[in-house]
């Protein structure tokens, strides 16, 4: 009777475990590709980072592709941008990348150099990008090979809220032509008339765009074609020493309240809560700045410049890609809903502004007129700007992809004044060239 | 397995067997085996499995995205050379020497006030074990950042008295304290491990010993704590195995940097930066073991220390 019983048993348990070797083998299988879309059933999945307003957009673009392409099913993955990179990390690990990603700058080259990104150059029936600037386009590229589509693309500018300045009776220079003194000294006026309450500036920034922005005002880059950090170590001390200028005047808050407002929510940056009033932004974040904080009047100008200043040192820099799985097993499929969420007019009016401004023309064409407030700042920023930026900055090399938290750990250190902005600039000019190097 | 063991000892006090018995015999092991099967699953590929792989990766060059490469003893010499290793071993140890004895003597003096029967005890134990349970939740972290927030809890209530506030979390002088402080304050643990313990304390030794006239203070030193290091010792341990492996408060405080100039880097904290963030999961794996190591020596150190302190009463 026990036997039987145990028989009876077992057997669930016995092809569980079958079940599961199955799995693993599922992984490693290798899927043939084909660049032809099919008419059969087919299932892919979506993945981004963003907010629930960006989710229910994308939601329903996802519909209405469906109702384009009848075969195809597309399945959703939603998080933060924290979780996300977390989940990609252990799920391309697995085996098991989604089909299409929205992709960032920092993330791409370590992705595409290990093989896990598809080569969309494949699939130019479905998915054609010849309507963009091949400026921008190259910014999807790593070693010449598309491996992702930008989606949007702006320089970085400073975010003013002109409701503090008109508050505290402090008037702003010449936005067109002013200087970096002129910079920190509106800046400093502001906190003085504000008794501290408020400050100027929140400083120069602990991520790479600004930093790249900075060396390429004196003629310099951050990484080079090869992929290596070729900042020099004065542009980067001196971009500290900036900083710590702006603390000491007051024009920037202390080092102990920059440290408390690293790394928290967009809703509770300073300049969003109104405790500085400028900042330096990726223009393309402008809209999400805004919404954020209601009682806050944004204008956006370009980054304050000295005689010596270089031309065009300004570039757009893709605000986020699409990409799609090397593992995919449907690739002309995963290129199609690349195409669909780039170029359809319904789909473009749907998104608005909520991904930055499109790099197609003909949506920006569509959307235009649609827009108002924050959003129309925007546009007409960023196209404006566009007709005046430089050559496209190489993007961030395999192995860099931390690079914002080693920048704002460094930075930190010369703000306490654990090290000498020159000091911390060589050991995080080291620390990144070394994890290049382990990463070729 | 050791359920197997006892299954077969009792078998074989039954003496010589006979056919029928040894059938029994098999049935009874296939069956306790059969029991025993999701827990054995269980083990092998949710602890063992990973764990031996994780050593195996220890000493690879893994990006997770690309197969392991073996570099044989490279993650070893990486952590020699490691300022940021150096950091954090440096802000673990002296949170677990300072915040676990804190942590437990704070404890055993509650749990001895409690112990003289007040009316309300239960009341008392379920308030004061209450951030036990929150004490390692995201929640509570969350709120450590509003209490000991520049313009939080702590300096409003300063204000008051017209003391102007340090920033707590956010100066690197003073950010590893207050996680100490919130260590500390999930003193309720082993604080309910301590009143049972008490309660285990024959009255008569206390009556006697009044009768002979001891203070207080005697009976304290001279019953309470002999008869109750068992209980110090396995408090000891779990909290020392704990502290080393603390992460979330750090992780939310820090919100994830482990900053201010990496000053609460906590050893498991580092080791997810190493592994999530810069995609170093032989590193990190390595790391993993380090960890393990330490923990294991700690370990022992206090097992072979307590035979000179611990008492047992049997």
């Amino acid at each position: 009777m026990i036997s039987r019983l145990q028989r009876r048993m077992l057997a669930p348990l016995a092809l569980g475990a079958v079940a599961v070797l199955g799995l693993t083998g599922c992984g490693t299988a290798t899927t043939a590709q084909s660049t032809e879309l099919t008419d059969e059933d087919v299932t892919l999945t979506l993945s981004w980072w963003g907010a629930d307003a960006r989710g229910q957009k994308t939601s329903e673009a996802i519909k209405l592709f469906e109702k384009a392409h009848p075969n195809i099913t597309v399945e959703a993955q939603n998080s933060d941008w924290g979780g996300y990179w977390d989940r990609l990390a252990t799920t391309t690990a697995a085996g098991d990348m989604p089909d299409v990603m929205q992709f960032d700058e920092q993330f791409l080259a370590s992705y595409a150099n290990r093989g896990t990104l598809l080569d969309l150059a494949e699939f130019t029936d479905i998915l054609d990008p010849s309507y963009m600037d091949k400026k921008i386009l190259a910014g999807g590229a790593v070693n010449d090979t598309q491996y992702a589509i930008p989606i949007s693309g702006a320089p970085s500018a400073v975010l003013i809220n002109t409701a503090l300045f008109e508050q505290y009776g402090v008037s702003l220079p010449d936005l067109t032509t002013w200087t970096w003194d002129d910079y920190s000294e509106t800046a400093q006026a502001l906190t003085e008339a504000s008794d501290g309450a408020v400050h100027g500036i929140s400083p120069v920034g602990v991520d790479s765009f600004t930093l790249n922005v900075f060396a390429r005002q004196h003629g310099e880059q951050l990484f080079d074609e090869d992929g290596d950090i070729v900042i020099p170590v004065e542009t980067v001390a001196d971009y500290w020493q900036t900083e710590l200028d702006q603390i000491e005047s007051g024009a920037a808050p202390s080092a102990e309240q920059l440290s408390e407002s690293a790394g928290v929510p967009l809703d509770q940056y300073d300049i969003v809560t109104g405790k500085t009033a400028m900042q330096f932004i990726p223009a393309g974040v402008f809209t999400a700045h805004q919404s954020a904080a209601p009682n806050a009047k944004f204008i956006l100008a370009d980054w304050p410049t000295d005689s010596d200043t270089e031309e065009g040192f300004q570039y757009m820099k893709p605000t986020m890609y699409w990409s799609a799985a090397a593992t995919s097993a449907h690739p002309a499929e995963a290129a199609a809903l690349i195409d669909f969420l780039t170029t359809d007019p319904e789909v473009g009016t749907l998104f608005g502004t909520d991904r930055g401004i499109s790099v197609n023309p003909d949506i920006q064409e569509v959307i235009k007129p649609t827009l108002t407030g924050a959003d129309k700042i925007a546009f007409d920023y960023i196209t404006n700007a566009a007709e005046t930026v430089g050559a496209a900055a190489p993007i961030t090399p395999n192995g860099a992809s931390d690079i914002n938290a080693v920048i704002s750990r460094y930075n930190q250190e010369v703000q306490f004044k654990s090290s000498t902005p020159t000091e911390a600039a060589e050991a995080m000019i080291a620390e990144i060239q070394n994890s290049i190097d382990a990463a070729k | 397995m050791s359920a197997l063991g006892e299954l077969r000892t009792i078998t074989h006090k039954r003496g010589p067997e006979s056919a029928a018995s040894k059938r029994a015999r098999t049935k009874d092991n296939k069956v306790a085996a059969f029991f025993l099967a999701p827990w054995l699953l269980g083990l092998l590929g949710i602890t063992i499995g990973p764990m031996l792989i994780s050593l195996y990766l220890a000493f690879t060059n893994y990006n997770l995205l690309q197969a392991p490469k073996f570099t044989g003893l490279a993650n070893i010499q990486r952590m020699l050379g490691d300022e940021r290793l150096a950091h954090s071993l440096q802000a673990t140890f002296t949170y677990v020497i300072v915040s676990v004895p804190l942590q437990l003597g704070t404890a055993l003096a509650l749990a001895v006030l409690l112990d003289r029967g007040l009316r309300a005890l239960p009341l008392y134990r379920s308030v004061f074990y209450l951030p036990s349970l929150l004490g390692s939740s995201v929640a509570v972290a969350v709120l450590w950042r509003l209490v000991f927030g520049g313009e939080g809890l702590v300096n409003a209530f300063l204000a008051v008295f017209g003391i102007e506030g340090a920033a707590w979390i956010s100066s690197p002088d003073t950010a590893l304290s207050t996680l100490i402080l919130l260590h500390m304050w999930t003193f309720g643990a082993p604080m309910v491990i301590f009143l049972a313990g008490l309660r285990q304390i024959p009255r008569e030794y206390y009556e006697a010993s009044s009768t002979d006239g001891a203070t207080k203070w005697r009976q304290f030193r001279s019953i309470t704590l002999p008869l109750l290091s068992p209980i110090i010792f396995f408090n000891l341990v779990l909290g020392l195995i704990g502290s080393f492996q603390t992460f979330t408060q750090a992780f939310i405080v820090s919100n994830g940097s482990g900053g201010p100039a990496d000053s609460t880097l906590f050893f498991s904290l580092y080791l997810y930066q190493e592994g999530f963030s810069s995609f170093r999961m032989g590193y990190a794996s390595a790391l993993a073991w380090l960890l393990l190591i330490i923990i294991g020596i700690f370990t022992s150190l206090n097992f072979w220390a307590s035979k000179y302190w611990v008492f047992y009463d049997d």
